[in-house]
């Protein structure tokens, strides 16, 4: 079973909700005032995390820049031969536009279920030791990590295939959006299904 | 009023202009799509028909058996899934 820990807003203090007013002021609308900047925007309410303390697995979903080394650590252990580190880190382009930046949304409790799920699944069909799969969310910067995986097993074989289909099946079902906002003006939400994993155009 | 709340994403945020909104409830999920049609005409052909749907945290089919049996009660949290686009 999965342990969500509860962002650190719930329950929310005087100080707390002063910096979440202050925030929406801060940031432009889309927003009226009947509708206040629910939580899951609200960079505030994070890091959230999920962690399976049995099968190793740990999720992160969070706002700052990704930590390589401390996903790695997560699941490291003496008894593991193979750690395979995936980063993904923001591109300059889509196709011939060059990209000026590009910014995730997630629905963190879809999200960090779903991360939590295919980590588990990992798991048990890999007999691997342990796996991290962390998100960033809000604006990355080129070159910056937005997603970072890290997968302990005994031996290599099954480290570098576990690997590969935890981000295929990250990319195919974890809730989170990525707008990318081009340096000719316009920006764009993107659709993994669009492409496949060299990035050809799918369909 | 009751009210649920529903929170839309990527593309069914920029058809809407809105990140988040309340509805009046109860409402019965089959009646989901006709309302955000009455309220964003064409939505449907351009968003929703690709998108998936949350009801208190759980995917609902809403062409299938559930549309007749889930009813959005005050209070529920609803949410509009579009193809998703992580790493």
């Amino acid at each position: 079973m999965s342990t969500p820990t509860p962002p650190p807003s719930e329950p929310q203090t005087q100080q707390q909700q002063q910096q979440q007013q202050q925030q929406q002021q801060q940031i432009p609308p889309p927003q009226n005032q009947e509708d206040p900047l629910p939580p899951h925007l609200n960079p505030t309410t994070y890091p959230r995390t999920t962690t399976n303390p049995t099968l190793n697995t740990h999720i992160t979903l969070t706002y700052a820049p990704l930590d390589a080394t401390a996903a790695l650590t997560q699941v490291s252990s003496p008894q593991a031969g193979a750690n395979v580190l995936f980063l993904g880190t923001t591109r300059d382009t889509f196709g011939a536009r060059a990209v000026a930046q590009l910014s995730y949304t997630a629905y963190p409790p879809l999200a960090l279920k779903t991360l939590a799920q295919i980590a588990e699944a990992a798991v048990r069909a890999h007999g691997l030791l342990g796996v991290a799969i962390a998100h960033r969310l809000g604006d990355v910067p080129i070159g910056e990590s937005s997603i970072a995986i890290a997968v302990s097993a005994g031996h290599r074989g099954a480290a570098w295939r576990a690997g590969e289909e935890v981000l295929e099946r990250c990319k195919a079902r974890a809730e989170i959006w990525k707008r990318e906002v081009f340096v000719d003006g316009g920006g764009e939400w993107r659709e993994n299904r669009e492409r496949d994993r060299e990035g050809a155009l799918v369909g | 009023m009751s009210t649920f709340q529903i929170h839309y994403f990527a593309s069914a945020t920029s058809y809407t202009g809105k990140q988040t909104e309340r509805l009046p409830a109860p409402l019965p999920l089959d009646q989901l799509f006709p309302l955000l049609e009455a309220r964003y005409p064409g939505i449907t052909a351009a968003v929703l028909r690709s998108c998936g749907v949350s009801v208190r945290e759980e995917y609902v089919d809403v062409d299938g058996e559930d549309a007749r049996t889930v009813v959005i009660g005050a209070g529920d949290e609803v949410a509009v899934i579009p193809p998703v686009s992580s790493g």
